[in-house]
């Protein structure tokens, strides 16, 4: 058996409309108990019903995430405040997180996602699965255990980082399956080498699920020459639960959408308009499963394209190609969701920071790396070597503190960086994608 | 009061002969020089040069991060030992410091040894009660008639 809910994942075009219409005019009937969703829909005149077909759904309003932070933190949320039973959010301390709310339902019913998108990668209920990600208010931590536990594999809930406990965890339990983030695998795998450990020969492991950062198919490639597996993409966003969007299947040719659980549209960025099926356009997606807090045409801000033809697996559910990039500025590293202006709101209160600085993202050694550098002005320069050294370490402890990943500070002459325009912070990504 | 000039620079080919250029243009002549590096890509060059202040100028002038900055320049003799006699001296008197450079003033004679410290007046306060001996700016700077 290679699927977890055939009927759902083979279910035609025209049954996958149907029920999509069905699912969507019951979203705006769940909606219209929010607070936001409730004002909006009165001054459109929308209702339940209004959407006979699929195409229609153009007649409903995006919803963007700065919508979200303006109705911080309960504007969304339809139920009453003891039925919800979670919350994820967003790292950071400038202005208003993005939080999502779950009933016990919406957790049930993300879980079964998770599991159905492990289980089209070719993991089962034997399988032990090592989850070496962040716990938290991050979804990859109790996203992936929750599915890991509705598929029944053995899970390990190992977290994030500590590589030698890492592959002893591999070693003790025989984990066959793993989920993490891709720059992370490599440097596990150089810990292997240091032990004089082959991952090939001296662990169990044949599947890697890999996302949360943008990665090329020649990454992918190495990370399974390396630790001899399968490593399927995974594809995710916390406003659409977290993990268990969209997943590779065994044929690794694009990323399968859950079509029941969203409708999803890939338009124009600048017209809003649906582009031609198989080009490239900003994501939009809207919830169809979701109690708590439903989201309706939300623009996730990521390019990609519909893969058009079918799948030899026998799914019908679109394929997603790669993320090709971003409609705004933000930038992922280590996969920690980050916004320039997170960057420039810390660097702001530190005054021998606040002048000129650059931020750059670069592969170093297979590892993603946040740069940024500083001019030394003279205005502060104190000759002092241990100040300096110090101000570099605060620095850097500050940046970590808001974005979750620690950078790299480089002081630099003055002069040495272009001028800011006092337009948008500048950002480098020398990282090869795609 | 001997001051020496700071300069900020990345650890990269041709940073120093930057800095060594525009104080040739400006006529300025170096007594003594040291280099002290992070393990970060950058460093700081300290001088001590025959015009201090003008040197300072100069620099910023060319967009360097430049700053004067006091150290005490202690006399010793030139001779083997010299320099072990005054460092014991200088841990007698409790005195710290984070970079330390020499010069001879006369050959067989006189040298001095120029340390840099986090406090500057405490360290001179302490060099007088242990009776050591500063010299004189000019001689420092190269400037006396040795």
């Amino acid at each position: 058996m290679i699927f977890w809910e055939k009927d759902i994942e083979t279910l035609q075009r025209s049954g996958i409309h149907k029920l999509q219409v069905e699912k969507l005019n019951q979203t705006i009937t769940i909606a219209q108990n929010s607070l936001y969703y409730d004002k909006l829909f009165k001054q459109k005149g929308i209702k339940p019903g209004t959407i006979k077909n699929i195409e229609e759904i153009t007649k409903l309003p995006f919803t963007t995430k700065q919508d979200l932070r303006d109705h911080f933190p309960y504007g969304f949320l339809t139920v009453d405040r003891r039925d919800v039973v979670r919350l994820h959010s967003s790292s950071g301390t400038t202005g208003n997180p993005t939080v999502i709310f779950h009933t016990a339902s919406d957790l049930k019913n993300w879980a079964n996602l998770v599991a159905r998108s492990l289980f089209t990668a070719g993991i089962r209920d034997t399988d032990v699965f090592q989850n070496i990600c962040g716990y938290g208010l991050f979804t990859g931590g109790l996203g992936f255990q929750y599915g890991i536990e509705r598929l029944g594999c053995l899970s390990i809930p190992a977290g994030a980082g500590n590589s030698l406990r890492q592959i002893k965890l591999m070693q003790d339990y025989g984990t066959t399956a793993a989920h993490a983030i891709p720059s992370y695998l490599n440097r596990l795998y150089d810990v292997f080498k240091e032990l004089n450990l082959d991952p090939k020969r001296d662990t169990q492991l044949h599947t890697f699920v890999i996302g949360a950062e943008p990665h090329t198919e020649e990454q992918r490639r190495r990370i399974e020459e390396m630790f001899g597996v399968k490593a399927y993409n995974s594809f995710g966003l916390s406003e659409m639960n977290g993990p268990g969007v969209a997943f590779e299947c065994t044929f690794q040719n694009g990323l399968h959408i859950w079509e029941d659980a969203f409708i999803v549209e890939i338009v124009d960025p600048e017209t809003l308009e649906p582009v031609p099926h198989g080009e490239v356009g900003e994501l939009v997606m809207t919830t169809l499963d979701r109690i708590a807090m439903p989201l309706i045409r939300y623009r996730t801000r990521d390019l990609t394209r519909f893969l058009p033809g079918d799948c030899p697996c026998g799914r019908t559910h679109y394929r997603l190609d790669r993320i090709t990039g971003r409609t705004d500025d933000m930038f992922i590293v280590k996969g920690c969701n980050i916004f320039p202006m997170q960057i420039e709101g810390v660097l702001m209160k530190i005054p021998e920071a606040g002048s000129n600085y650059l931020i750059t993202i670069e592969n170093i050694n297979d590892n993603d790396e946040l740069i940024i550098q500083v001019e030394v002005k003279r205005e502060w320069f104190s000759g002092d070597l241990a100040k300096l050294d110090n101000l570099t370490r605060l620095m850097a402890h500050k940046v970590r503190d808001e974005v979750l990943v620690k950078p790299i500070i480089k002081l630099v002459e003055p002069g040495s960086l272009p001028q800011s325009e006092g337009k948008a912070v500048r950002v480098i990504d020398k990282r090869k994608i795609l | 009061m001997a001051f020496q000039v700071s300069v900020f620079l990345e650890n990269k080919i041709g940073h120093l002969e930057r800095i060594t250029s525009v104080l040739r243009a400006a006529g300025i002549n170096i007594r003594a020089m040291t280099l002290s590096h992070s393990t970060q890509g950058w460093g700081i060059l300290n001088l001590i040069v025959s015009n201090p202040q003008l040197a300072c100028e100069t620099l910023s002038d060319n967009k360097f991060s430049a700053t004067l900055r006091e150290i005490a320049v202690i006399e010793m003799e030139d001779h083997p030992g010299g320099l072990d006699d005054l460092l014991k001296k200088i841990a007698a008197a409790e005195i710290n410091f984070t970079n330390a450079y020499g010069r001879i003033v006369s050959p067989g004679k006189t040298a001095y040894l120029a340390i840099d410290v986090e406090d500057i007046g405490n360290c001179l306060e302490k060099l007088k009660r242990a009776g050591l001996k500063l010299i004189p700016d000019n001689d420092v700077y190269g400037n006396g008639n040795h």
